[in-house]
């Protein structure tokens, strides 16, 4: 296997191989965020960061780490990571964290942060998991900002927080829809966002499980 | 034969390698909509049922007219009474609803023509918007997909325009059918693929994305500045006395003359309807019948438990019959042959489900009056689960009799 | 090497070595921060009492917030019991949520005198005052009940009658958004200020009405739209106002307080 470079692994998992799009990944987490844009992109940050930084740890140690116990090893140090960011949030963005509430902790049972780590980080150098994991957590953060844009502005009329289009309740003429603002729309878009992104790059498209066979015989089926 | 000719004429066109092959699913359309079709279908979308696709939905779409002729008839009465009752409201109208029915009739109850042309200057708009908004779909996926345009749409639009109140702003309504069609149907692969009821997939979208007018708590009317409350918030508010001191009987309820969505209000006229589709043996008597069975079971089961604080509990199950929509539901969305079970057995259970659950939910739910769409569209969900065990039941029996 | 990676005695000492560092790193790091945590809840909360009683704006900077709530509002503890303020506890570090979860400070409330559903009802709870010339400009209270999915968390500010509402609002809750979560919709919220809460006999009258306030009906002046599609969250709200204003919340409190013997 050729070593790919920091540029593949920096750009590709952003279109190409994206965690949530292809890989359908960390959906638990997009679906409970994206309700507005602010907290899609701190969660976004967030994730990044940790799947980097986690990226980077395990990767520095990775010869050391006896394979019995690598599991529990790559969680102590996510968790670890989770918790600081967990707490800086709290301290420095404190109404944020309390909208994101528990998700930022749930960062811990993310799939892509764990999935790079055992992954990526166990058989390739240092510099390279780093940029594999901030990634990976740029392709999580696109999809996460495209949805908590969609959402928020077709949601409830504003974008960040300010107004773009005036609501009917605030004496405007736009009708939010509320089902942007239950989590399940989110997981309607990321489908929605999945056809797009295969429409446009074909080989992501998965072999049909199965054929419908043409009806051979002239007559009804009974 | 100056159709068929020119049809036969221009069809080069449309086959492969042709000028407008594209077109080829709209050609399609009209061609066999005008004349029976010269070919069978492919694909095996009804291995199910002997009986063609195309009929069969044009048979389910001929039943559903009873309901909506009524519901014309219903919306134009009530929008009447209002006013009838309280003449300053129809001053107080506007729009070009108002412009239309004032040029052709008046606001007169009693009159016939008067309600039935205040309810088709409703309803009628609605439709076409369905029409045209949801053929576009089916139009463009049959283009791109290279397959024929399926009659279910016809069924597909003339339930979601039933199931939809009268005042819904028609935007809300190429939203719903938008949604209804493309996810709840195209995205799985089209007609006998998909595993929802597509009208009531777009009923649900509008439900949870516009619930200050949907979710069933206020009147439906065609008239502006009336509020009210539907027959089941009043019960889920008071108990069946509350209702009837609003004056409402059951055979208001019964016949429909009642607010309420464009089609569902007259239990009659869609038992009317219901009553072709069971004996054509289009509709499932199975399912209708599981439906019954768990509705009244768990409601008389309610009836006897009782409850100080919740006055939904003493419903009884004939009253659960002709409010909201049940009927519509049972006989028309329950039914439908793609998205409901397909073993025998398994439409029993499949209509127990919905039965029991529509009772749940209007019951013990707080923030739902109305619960035969979410029953339905829950036991959709598991009728590919409920078939499977059907099935594997059957393999079983089957093994251990030949040990 | 393999095999001498894989040994018992290297495994224990990498899982030790791994387990030292990060919990020395999470420990700095939340010892570290600690106290700026601590700063931005309490923060949070006299930031949320300040906007319902109409004091300052959303735009203040922490400082700003901390000076203005230190130099007009005194917390002070009540005694729901017998209605008089009472120094039983620090009110500065009194909690009422914690306590009303401690049976030796709480009670549990019978079925049919809870009608906000809040189960538990603490002795002691914190109010706050503003006082403008020695007399009694503002009267904070802090709310709960629950809605239609959740407990609503929030406070009311009276004027100095004890009959005037300056204000109310939630901090907390989880309605459905876009219909009970309009509670927090600064229009449906702006209908409250200048609202009575007890009408001529006395007698609590302030309600939640479903269908719109006829603004020609003498109750008109008690009354509040319910949030349009929402009427288990608006019933919730009327519930727990009834609640926390009649005899069972500060009801005595707010008579005590009106005759000046609180």
């Amino acid at each position: 296997m050729s070593q790919p470079t920091i540029k593949e692994v920096l750009l590709n998992p952003i279109f190409n191989n994206n965690p949530i799009g292809l890989q359908i990944l960390g959906i638990c987490s997009a679906l409970a965020v994206t309700s507005n844009l602010k907290t899609a992109m701190v969660m976004s940050i967030a994730l990044t960061l940790v799947t980097g930084f986690s990226n980077l740890f395990i990767s520095m140690i990775r010869s050391q780490i006896p394979s019995s116990i690598r599991m529990i090893v790559q969680m102590v140090i996510i968790a670890s990571l989770v918790i600081v960011v967990d707490q800086v949030l709290k301290a420095y963005a404190f109404s944020l964290s309390k909208q994101l509430s528990v998700f930022v902790g749930l960062i811990i049972t993310n799939c892509i942060v764990m999935g790079r780590a055992e992954a990526f980080a166990m058989q390739n150098p240092p510099v390279l998991s780093f940029f594999d994991g901030i990634g990976n957590g740029l392709g999580y953060s696109v999809m996460l900002v495209m949805l908590g844009i969609v959402r928020e502005l077709f949601g409830s009329g504003k974008l960040m927080g300010f107004e773009i289009i005036p609501v009917i309740n605030d004496g405007g003429w736009y009708q939010p829809n509320g089902l942007l603002l239950l989590p399940p729309s989110a997981f309607f878009l990321i489908g929605l966002f999945i056809w797009a992104l295969r429409s446009w790059k074909k080989e992501q498209l998965e072999q049909p499980s199965f054929k419908m066979a043409p009806q051979i015989s002239n007559k009804e089926a009974y | 034969m100056g159709i068929r000719e020119f049809l036969d004429k221009i069809e080069h066109n449309f086959e492969k390698g042709g000028k407008y092959e594209k077109w080829y699913a709209l050609y399609e359309a009209v061609d066999t909509f005008l004349y029976r079709p010269g070919s069978v279908t492919k694909t095996t979308a009804h291995v199910r049922d002997g009986i063609d696709l195309k009929r069969m939905m044009i048979i389910v779409w001929l039943c559903t007219f009873p309901a909506m002729f009524f519901g014309m008839w219903n919306t134009g009465y009530q929008a009447n009474l209002i006013f009838a009752g309280s003449p300053e409201l129809l001053a107080a109208q506007g729009g070009w609803h108002f412009a239309l029915i004032s040029a052709l009739a008046g606001f007169d109850p009693n009159s016939l023509w008067d309600n039935f042309i205040q309810g088709a200057a409703w309803f009628l708009p609605v439709y076409a918007v369905i029409f045209i908004v949801g053929g576009f779909w089916e139009v463009l996926f049959a283009s791109i997909r290279k397959h024929e345009v399926n009659e279910g749409f016809f069924v597909t639009s003339v339930l979601f325009a039933l199931i939809l109140p009268p005042s819904i702003p028609l935007w809300q309504v190429a939203l719903g059918i938008s949604f209804g069609v493309v996810i709840g149907k195209e995205v799985f692969g089209g007609t006998g693929k998909n595993f929802l009821n597509p009208a009531l997939t777009g009923r649900a979208f509008l439900f949870f994305a516009y619930p200050a007018q949907m979710s069933g708590d206020a009147v439906w009317t065609a008239v502006d500045g009336f509020a009210g409350a539907t027959s089941l918030s009043l019960a889920a508010a008071g108990g069946i006395e509350n209702v009837l001191s609003n004056g409402v009987t059951w055979l208001n309820a019964f016949l429909g003359t009642v607010h309420g969505s464009l089609g569902e209000t007259s239990t009659l006229a869609i038992m009317i309807g219901g009553a072709v589709l069971l004996l054509t043996k289009i509709a499932s008597w199975r399912i209708v019948a599981g439906v019954m069975l768990g509705m009244i079971g768990l409601s008389l089961l309610f009836n006897t438990l009782g409850s100080a604080t919740n006055p939904m509990f003493a419903m009884p199950w004939y009253w659960h019959l002709v409010v909201g929509g049940f009927a519509f539901g049972m006989f028309f969305m329950a039914t439908d042959p793609v998205s409901a079970s397909m073993t025998n057995t398994g439409k029993w259970i499949f209509g127990a489900l919905i039965g029991v659950m529509v009772v749940l939910i209007r019951v013990v739910n707080p923030a739902f009056p109305e619960g035969m769409m979410l029953a339905i569209l829950f036991a959709n969900l598991f009728a590919p689960l409920i078939d499977h065990f059907v099935v594997q039941a059957n393999i079983k029996r089957r093994l251990a009799r030949n040990v | 090497m393999s095999s001498q990676k894989e040994s018992t005695a290297r495994t224990l000492t990498v899982a030790l070595l791994v387990c030292l560092v990060c919990s020395v790193f999470v420990a700095g790091a939340a010892v570290a921060l600690k106290p700026i945590q601590v700063d931005n809840r309490l923060l949070d909360k006299q930031r949320s009492i300040l906007a319902i009683a109409g004091l300052g704006d959303a735009s203040m900077s922490s400082a700003q917030v901390k000076d203005m709530f230190k130099g007009t509002i005194t917390a002070k503890l009540v005694d729901l019991q017998s209605g008089k303020f009472s120094d039983a506890k620090d009110p500065v570090t009194f909690d009422p949520l914690k306590a009303a979860k401690d049976p030796k400070l709480s009670s549990v409330l019978p079925g049919e005198q809870d009608i906000a559903s809040i189960k538990r009802l603490e002795r002691y709870t914190t109010v706050y005052v503003v006082e403008k010339d020695g007399q009694t400009d503002t009267v904070i209270l802090p709310i709960r009940g629950y809605g239609l999915w959740s407990t609503l968390y929030g406070f009311i500010a009276l004027k100095g009658d004890l009959n005037t509402v300056v204000g109310m609002g939630f901090y907390q809750h989880a309605e459905t958004p876009g219909l009970g979560g309009e509670v927090d919709n600064p229009k449906w919220k702006g209908q409250w200020p200048g609202k009575t809460l007890f009408d001529q006999d006395g007698k609590l009258a302030v309600a939640v009405v479903k269908g719109g306030v006829d603004p020609q009906s003498p109750k008109a002046e008690h009354q509040v739209d319910a949030l349009a599609g929402a009427t288990l969250t608006s019933k919730g709200v009327d519930n727990l106002l009834k609640f926390w204003l009649g005899q069972n919340g500060f009801g005595p409190f707010i008579a005590n307080l009106r005759a000046g013997e609180a």
